[in-house]
C-alpha cells in the first residue's frame, strides 16, 4: 500500500468510528451567509483612499491621495527624487557605485495603472528596469543594487492597508520584495472597502479559483518587511522594503 | 557571555530546573509574553472576537470531518497546477523525499523560512549531514541557528534571548562590531541573508494553511522571508502537515485574520504568499519546480487516539504566551519543537522522540488561559487531562501518585475513615501552626514542594458537620423553648 493509500484508508476508517470522540458527526461547512467580514470600511472612494492611507500609515509606510493621473505621474516623480536624494545622505563615508542608483525595478509600464510613465522617468534620469528572467546569476545581479520598486496592484483594501501583487510574466514578484523601498500605484476603481469585499465579488463573477490558480503566485502585502525578534524592538526593512509608499488616485465622486 | 542553551534531551526535571535557574529567562519571557497577549486581546477586542474564533471553529470540524476527501481535492488541484505532490507517513519518509528532491535538483545550498514543521523531522542536521548548505532565513530563526539553538516558541523563535545575547553572538559568528542598536543589527543580516537568498538552490517552508478548492500553498510572515524562499531559489518545497488545510479562498482568509490577530495582535502580517504552482513559463521569477510534502507523522493516529480537537490548532502561539508555566519556563524546558499548552498535548501524541514527553501533560496549572485564548477554542485543559487519564489507565503513572490515590479512595468511601481524616487533619495542622508563627510555612515532602512559595492552607478545627451539628443543637434549645433560653428572651425584650 502506497503511502497516500495508507494515510486516506486510515483517515476513512477512524471517521467511520461511532465511538469518535472527534470531530462531531454533524459539521456545517461556513457558507457567504454565515462567513462574516472580519474588518469594517465604509464611505465612497475618497473615503476609502483615506483609510487605506490611515492604516499604512499605522504599519510605518505613507501615502498620497491625488486626483488625476498626471498629479499622480507628478507625485511618482517627486516621490522617487526624494527617495533618491535620502539614499544619498544616508551613504556615509565610501560610497559604492552599484550604476542602480538611477534605476527602478518596475512592472511592465503598460501594466501600470499609469501611461508613460517610462518617458516621464527617461525625462527626469531615472530608468525602469522590467525583469523578463532571473534564471542566471548575472541577471539577478543586474538588479542586486536597485533601491526602489514601482508596481500597481491586483487590489487594496482600505480596512487592513493591504495590497494584492499577483505573479505574472510582466508582474516580477521581485519588485515588491527585493527593493529597499516600494512605491505603489493605487487608481480608485481597485480600492475595495475590506478583502472580503473582493472576494465575494471574484465569486460572485466566477473568477476567484481562476485567479488563484492562473498566478502561481500571489502575494498580500501589508506595509513594510519588519520584526520583532531582537527583544521585541521594532525593526524594519528585514528582508523586503523599509519604506513603502502608496500614491491613490481617482475622482472622489468615483464609487 | 549568552546564557547556557538547555539540553533539550535532558531529562524533564533538569530541563526545568535549569530554565527556572537563569536569572534572565524569566523576565524576557514574562515581558515579552505579557506584551503578545496584551497586543492579542486587543486585536480581538477590535472586531468580534468570540464570532471569529466560532467561526474558525466550526471550520475546522468540518476539515476534519471530511479530511480526506479534502486532502485528495488539494492534491489534485496541486497536481493541476503543476506541483508535485508526495505523500509520506512519518520524518524518514520526508526526510527521504526531500533529500531525493534534493539530490535530483543538484542542490547545494537551501534556504528555510520559519517551519516548526521541519523542526519536527530535524531538517536542517539532516540536509547538512547530506552535504547541503542550509541557512534560515527569519531572523530570529537564523540568529539561533547561529548559536546552535532550536527555537523557542511557535512564532517568535528567538523569545529567550535578551538584546545583549542576540548582539554577543553576532559578534562572535558574523564579526559584528559591538553593537546594542537593534537597526544595525537588522541592517547586517539583511546584507547577510541577501547574499543566501540569490545563491541558494532550494527553499523550503512549512505551510501555515493550504486552500483545498484551489491547490495554494499560504506562507504567512513579516519580515518577508517566507515570500523570497518561495521566489528565489528555483526549486521550492512546502513540508506540509496534512491537518493544515481549509475547504475555500474565504476560509482562508478567515483563518488568516485569526491567525494574524492571535499571534502578534496584527489585522494581517506584512506578507502573506499564496503559492499555487511553479513560475509558468513566460514569468520572470519563480521556481521552476514545485513540491508539496503532505506529511503525516502521527496525526492521523491522534485523530484515531480522540485527539482530534487538537489538530485544529492554527499555530499562532497564543496559549504560550498566556501559560503561567510558559511564562516561568519557555519553550526549550518541553524539549520538543512544540512548546506550551499545545505543545504539552500534541507532544505525547507524536513521535517526536522527545525526552520524558509523558510529563508534559502535568506542566500545567489548568487554569484555562490556553482555551480562553485559542482562536479555535480548543479545550486545552480538557485534553491535558484526557492525557494524564489516559496515562493512569495504562499503568503509567508514578507509584506515589497511585498509593496517595488509592488513599483517598479509601478515605472517601466510608464515612467514618473521612471524618476521623478530617479531625486528625485538623488536629495535625492546627498543633504545627504553634511552631510556625500561625501559618504553615513549612511541611515534610512532598508537600514541601507547595510550601517553597506559599503557606499551606490549615485545616478548620471543627468539620462542616460538627459546626452543623452544634448549630442545630443552639438552634433547638431556643426554639424547644428551654427554660433558660425563655428567660433570655424575656430579659431582651
Amino acid at each position: 500500500m502506497t503511502a497516500r493509500d495508507d494515510i486516506l484508508h486510515q483517515l476513512r476508517t477512524t471517521l467511520a468510528r461511532p465511538d469518535l470522540r472527534f470531530p462531531p458527526v454533524q459539521t456545517e461547512a461556513l457558507t457567504p451567509a454565515t462567513r462574516m467580514t472580519v474588518t469594517s470600511a465604509a464611505g465612497d472612494k475618497l473615503a476609502l483612499a483615506h483609510r487605506f492611507g490611515a492604516e499604512l500609515v499605522k504599519l510605518h509606510g505613507s501615502y498620497q491621495i491625488v486626483e488625476s493621473v498626471a498629479e499622480a505621474r507628478m507625485a511618482l516623480i517627486n516621490q522617487l527624487l526624494v527617495w533618491k536624494s535620502a539614499e544619498a545622505q544616508s551613504r556615509k563615508g565610501y560610497r559604492l557605485e552599484t550604476s542602480q542608483e538611477n534605476s527602478v525595478l518596475s512592472w511592465q509600464p503598460d501594466l501600470l495603472p499609469i501611461q508613460g510613465i517610462d518617458d516621464a522617468l527617461k525625462d527626469m534620469g531615472f530608468q525602469l528596469v522590467v525583469p523578463t528572467s532571473l534564471r542566471s546569476a548575472e541577471s539577478r545581479e543586474a538588479i542586486r543594487f536597485i533601491r526602489c520598486g514601482l508596481t500597481g496592484v491586483e487590489a487594496a483594501f482600505a480596512s487592513t492597508a493591504s495590497m494584492l501583487m499577483p505573479s505574472g510574466p510582466h508582474t516580477s514578484r521581485v519588485t515588491s520584495i527585493l527593493p529597499f523601498r516600494h512605491l505603489a500605484l493605487i487608481s480608485f476603481e481597485r480600492l475595495y472597502p475590506t478583502l472580503e469585499s473582493w472576494l465575494r465579488e471574484q465569486r460572485e463573477a466566477n473568477t476567484l479559483t481562476d485567479f488563484l490558480r492562473e498566478h502561481a503566485n500571489v502575494a498580500m502585502i501589508s506595509g513594510p518587511s519588519k520584526s520583532t525578534d531582537i527583544e521585541m524592538n521594532l525593526t524594519l526593512g528585514i528582508h523586503g522594503p523599509k519604506f513603502v509608499h502608496a500614491i491613490l488616485f481617482g475622482k472622489p465622486e468615483e464609487t | 557571555m549568552p546564557t547556557a542553551v538547555i539540553d533539550l534531551h535532558a531529562p524533564y526535571a533538569k530541563r526545568v530546573a535549569d530554565a527556572l535557574n537563569n536569572k534572565h529567562l524569566k523576565t524576557t519571557l514574562g515581558r515579552a509574553t505579557g506584551r503578545m497577549s496584551a497586543q492579542r486581546d486587543n486585536a480581538m477586542h477590535a472586531v468580534d472576537g468570540a464570532l471569529l474564533r466560532d467561526q474558525v471553529r466550526q471550520m475546522k470540524a468540518y476539515v476534519l470531518r471530511n479530511w480526506p476527501d479534502l486532502l485528495e481535492q488539494l492534491e489534485s488541484n496541486l497536481i493541476a497546477n503543476g506541483a508535485q505532490v508526495h505523500w509520506v507517513r512519518d520524518d524518514a519518509e520526508a526526510i527521504q523525499a526531500i533529500v531525493q528532491i534534493a539530490r535530483r535538483a543538484n542542490v547545494k545550498k537551501v534556504v528555510k523560512a520559519k517551519s516548526m514543521t521541519t523542526e519536527e523531522i530535524h531538517l536542517n542536521q539532516v540536509l547538512e549531514k547530506a552535504g547541503m548548505v542550509t541557512i534560515e532565513s527569519d531572523l530570529g530563526e537564523y540568529i539561533i541557528q547561529l548559536n546552535g539553538e532550536p527555537p523557542s516558541h511557535l512564532v517568535a523563535p528567538m523569545i529567550h534571548r535578551r538584546l545583549e545575547d542576540i548582539a554577543e553572538i553576532m559578534q562572535q559568528k558574523l564579526d559584528m562590531p559591538p553593537t546594542l542598536d537593534p537597526e544595525v543589527m537588522s541592517a547586517l543580516m539583511r546584507a547577510k541573508l541577501r547574499q543566501e537568498f540569490l545563491t541558494a538552490d532550494m527553499g523550503v517552508s512549512g505551510c501555515t494553511f493550504a486552500i483545498a478548492e484551489t491547490g495554494t500553498i499560504c506562507i504567512v510572515n513579516n519580515d518577508g522571508s517566507d515570500h523570497l524562499t518561495a521566489t528565489l531559489p528555483r526549486v521550492y518545497v512546502a513540508l506540509m502537515g496534512i491537518e493544515k488545510l481549509v475547504p475555500t479562498v474565504e476560509d482562508a482568509f478567515l483563518q488568516y485574520q485569526a491567525f494574524c490577530r492571535s499571534a502578534t495582535g496584527q489585522q494581517t502580517t506584512s506578507y502573506l504568499s499564496m503559492t499555487s504552482g511553479p513560475r509558468k513559463r513566460p514569468d520572470a521569477d519563480g521556481p521552476e519546480e514545485f513540491h508539496v510534502i503532505l506529511l503525516d507523522n502521527g496525526r492521523s493516529a491522534m485523530l484515531a487516539n480522540g485527539y482530534g480537537e487538537a489538530l485544529m490548532c492554527i499555530r499562532c502561539g497564543a496559549c504560550l504566551n498566556v501559560c503561567p508555566v510558559y511564562r516561568e519556563i519557555g519553550g526549550h524546558a518541553y524539549g520538543s519543537p512544540y512548546s506550551g499548552p499545545i505543545g504539552a498535548v500534541i507532544s505525547p501524541l507524536l513521535p517526536l522522540g522527545v525526552t520524558d514527553a509523558d510529563k508534559l501533560p502535568y506542566a500545567s496549572s489548568l487554569c484555562g488561559a490556553c482555551r480562553a485564548a485559542c482562536p479555535v477554542n480548543i479545550d486545552l485543559p480538557r485534553l491535558l487531562l484526557d492525557l494524564r487519564d489516559d496515562q493512569v489507565q495504562d499503568g503509567k503513572g508514578s507509584l506515589f501518585d497511585r498509593s496517595a490515590m488509592l488513599g483517598f479512595v479509601q478515605t472517601m468511601k466510608s464515612q467514618f475513615r473521612y471524618e476521623q481524616a478530617g479531625k486528625l487533619a485538623g488536629a495535625t495542622t492546627n498543633l504545627m501552626t504553634n511552631f510556625s508563627g500561625g501559618n504553615l510555612k513549612f511541611m515534610p515532602p512532598p508537600l514541601s514542594g507547595w510550601t517553597q512559595s506559599r503557606d499551606f492552607p490549615v485545616f478548620a478545627r471543627k468539620s462542616f458537620r460538627e459546626l452543623w451539628a452544634e448549630r442545630q443543637e443552639r438552634r433547638h434549645a431556643i426554639q424547644g423553648g428551654t427554660p433558660a433560653a425563655i428567660t433570655k428572651r424575656a430579659d431582651h425584650s
